[in-house]
């Protein structure tokens, strides 16, 4: 990751971009209050490579969720260029960029955002039945059933499938949540702040699993989060301020 | 996959949308339900009047003729010229004028208050009728005449019942006669409720003679036939004597006023309540007579081989033909003149048709609240919805598909309250008379009450077209009206909704 302005180290940013499953460049978005133009992201680079696990951290307010959604495309920049898995998803038509959203990308929220009227297997079905139509989804109903219920399982929701979210503890929700991002095997997976709203001890152990999951699977990852302790178990820190990234520091994992 | 799931998911979560349901439900039902009942009314209207009307009528414009040239007063050539016409199977004619009914029955006190109220003097005018049926053709069949018995009578195949069916009191003696042998059920109820009098006349094939319970005393009286209504009102009975009075044009003096008595040989009724009301039937040469001879007769009417295939072109014959011999005064009246029945009773038809499509357009109205309804309901749920609809937006929903989404819950709405209103609608319409009957003992009220209206049962015809018309209207309007809350939710920007808890 490099500082936008700095256009120093030219082969380590060439090679890094060249295998980027999630690429971004001179990145800028601002908001229009009232007549005046709040700029809060100032033109921001960032490249996630396969299987890289890389924390975003920063000030409240430094624009950590605003970058998220932008790379998550869910929010389209003012100003830049968004690559996934090679192809630039902004040009694309908007069907092409929900399918991206869809199957590619995975997003974990800090408020787990479930919805209320299904259960928590229905919700991570949902994924699913987005991608595909009813007669192939009635078709694959099964696998995809068992794929959820599969996950639910490892994350100690057994006895929770068919129960809605309300009645569900913040932990179980954030696993359901976690479940549903992962359920159509997407590459890149963007979690905000997944236990900004639990207690340690629970959000440790969400955490626990979603990390689990990263190393088997693979998953690229970026992780919004206040806690230097989670931030240094990762592979790569980015450091947010004022809407732009200050330092990249690379973390040698002690062995 | 989603779109159907989750829209079905929040139909069956929020049970308001059973109020655009029922909304859908009652529009539809209601409007399959009073078309189906309008256009039975408008198909039995046309039966009944086409039932006691002949197929053409012709009424020369006799005061438009200049004196001296003038066509003959006397039927004959008129008769004439139709009967040689290629498609026509019966000529008559018919004398109409109208009369006061001045004294009459066992009590002429009543008649004296009667008089004295003005709320009763419409009941007093009546339309006096005259019609052949002693033609020389009949006179000279009395023995098929005497062979048939007074009800279960077969009519004759020849021609002098041509000539007697072309006129209307063919159809309305028979419905008396009909009417007589159905009341004969010790079941019928309402025959006791609201005790139906009933007065045939002794013998349908000689109708204009004297009833055998009539005593004679000095000179014989001439016969006429009441309408059922008008005998009603008046209390009267077979045998009675009616005077009625009439102004004539007579030459020296200008008007005339002349009165005679009859006696009441028995009643008919024609289904249309109207002529039930005022119309007295009389034998023509009595009626002529009455009048002075200053007329003969008013109309002409015409029954064709086959008015179907050729009405129309017969219409057109008819008037060139009589407008070349002088029996009508032509020009641009011919079109008056010479008239289909459809024409003659084109007002008729036309109130009930009108009556139609004002009726559709008011309980159209119900559909527009209903889709309003669905609206507001969909309108509540789309801000209620905002945070799913941005989780959707976030797992790969398109706008169009949400859109979709919320039109499918308004889909639904239509589905499951059209398909209710049909079945519901169609099967009222179909059981509409034992609905009523059964809603009439229940409720111990007459909702509709048989002898006010044209007909003995609610007549209702199903329309296929009509019903898919009303079911086609219901899906439009759910959808044109959830058209605007689901656009407005496909137009959300999903951040808005997925930024804060
Ligand atoms: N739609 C918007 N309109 C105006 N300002 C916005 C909008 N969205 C975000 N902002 C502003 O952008 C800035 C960055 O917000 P963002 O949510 O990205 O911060 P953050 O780093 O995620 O903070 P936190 O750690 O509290 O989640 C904030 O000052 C916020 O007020
Ligand atoms: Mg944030």
């Amino acid at each position: 990751m490099t500082l936008s302005d700095e256009k120093g180290d030219v082969p380590a940013h060439a090679e890094r971009s060249a295998g980027a499953v999630l690429r971004a460049r001179g990145i800028r978005k601002s908001f229009r209050m009232g007549d005046r133009r709040l700029e809060i992201l100032h033109g921001i680079d960032v490249d996630l490579l396969p299987g890289e696990l890389v924390a975003l951290v920063g000030a409240s307010g430094a624009g950590k969720s605003t970058l998220l959604h932008v790379l998550g495309l869910l929010d389209r920049p003012t100003e830049g260029e968004v690559e996934v898995h090679g192809r630039s998803a902004w040009g694309l038509a908007n069907p092409d960029r929900a399918a991206i959203r869809n199957k590619d990308i995975g997003f974990v929220f800090q408020f787990y955002h479930l919805l209320p009227e299904l259960t928590a297997l229905e919700n991570v079905l949902l994924p699913a039945m987005i991608a595909e139509s009813r007669r192939s989804f009635r078709k694959m109903r099964k696998d995809y059933t068992e794929r959820a219920t599969g996950m639910l399982e490892r994350f100690d929701m057994t006895k929770r499938l068919k129960h809605r979210p309300p009645a569900l503890s913040g932990g179980e929700r954030q696993r359901v949540a976690m479940a549903r991002a992962l359920l159509l095997n997407p590459r890149i997976l963007l979690a905000d702040e997944p236990t900004g709203n639990l207690d340690s001890a629970t959000g440790e152990r969400v955490l626990d699993l979603l990390f689990e999951e990263q190393r088997l699977r693979g998953l690229s990852m970026i992780l919004v989060t206040h806690d230097d302790r989670i931030a240094k178990r990762c592979d790569r820190i980015l450091h947010m301020e004022d809407g732009l990234v200050l330092a990249d520091s690379a973390i040698t994992i002690p062995d | 996959m989603y779109r159907s799931f989750i829209s079905l998911r929040y139909l069956v979560a929020r049970p308001t949308n059973l109020i655009g349901v029922v909304g859908i439900f009652v529009a539809v039902g209601a409007l399959i339900l009073i078309l189906s009942i309008m256009t039975g009314f408008l198909e039995e209207s046309r039966r009944t009047i086409r039932g006691s009307l002949s197929d053409i009528i012709v009424e020369p414009y006799f005061h438009g003729f200049v004196p001296g040239e003038a066509i003959p007063d006397r039927p004959g050539p008129m008769l004439q010229t139709l009967r040689g016409l290629d498609g026509v199977r019966a000529a008559a004619p018919r004398l109409q004028w109208a009369g006061i009914i001045t004294q009459s029955g066992p009590d002429a006190d009543k008649f004296q208050q009667i008089f004295s109220s003005s709320t009763h003097a419409s009941l007093l005018v009546a339309e006096l009728v005259g019609v052949d049926v002693l033609t020389p053709w009949r006179v000279a069949a009395p023995a098929i005449a005497l062979s048939t018995r007074a009800r279960a009578w077969v009519a004759p195949d020849f021609r002098i019942q041509d000539e007697f069916d072309a006129t209307e009191l063919m159809g309305a003696l028979r419905r008396v006669a009909e009417d007589e042998d159905k009341t004969q059920d010790p079941d019928d109820e309402l025959t006791e409720l609201f005790g139906r009098p009933r007065a045939p006349v002794h013998n349908p094939l000689f109708p204009f003679q004297p009833p055998p319970e009539y005593v004679r005393n000095g000179r014989p009286l001439a016969s006429c036939i009441v309408g059922k209504q008008l005998f009603r009102s008046l209390g009267l009975a077979r045998g009675d004597v009616l005077e009625i009075g009439t102004v004539v044009p007579s030459k020296e003096k200008g008007w005339n006023l002349n009165n005679r008595r009859f006696v009441i040989a028995g009643t008919f009724q024609s289904r249309d309540n109207e002529m039930d009301a005022a119309r007295i039937y009389v034998a023509r040469s009595e009626l002529a007579d009455f009048l002075g001879d200053s007329k003969t007769f008013s109309q002409t009417l015409v029954r064709l081989e086959n008015y179907e295939r050729d009405g129309e072109r017969l219409v057109r014959e008819i008037r060139e033909t009589l407008e070349e011999r002088n029996l009508i005064l032509g020009g641009l009246n011919a079109r008056q003149e010479v008239r289909t029945w459809e024409q003659f009773r084109i007002n008729v038809l036309r109130a009930i048709e009108n009556e139609r499509v004002l009726m559709g357009i008011m309980l159209s109205l119900v559909l527009v609240v209903a889709g309003f309804t669905i609206f507001a309901i969909l309108s509540m749920m789309v801000t209620e919805k905002r945070r799913d609809i941005g989780i959707l937006c976030a797992l790969g929903a398109t706008p169009r598909g949400v859109l979709d989404l919320f039109l499918l819950i308004a889909f639904w709405d239509a589905i499951v309250g059209a398909t209710l209103g049909t079945v519901v609608g169609v099967w009222s319409a179909i059981e509409i008379d034992s609905i009523e009957r059964w809603l009439s003992s229940a409720l111990n009220v007459q909702i509709f009450n048989r002898n006010v209206y044209l007909f003995d049962h609610i007549p209702s015809v199903v329309q296929p077209v009509w019903v898919g018309t009303i079911v086609l209207g219901a899906f439009l309007c759910s959808l044109l009206f959830a058209a605007i809350p689901a656009w407005r939710a496909s137009r959300l920007d999903p951040l808005v909704a997925l930024r804060y808890e």
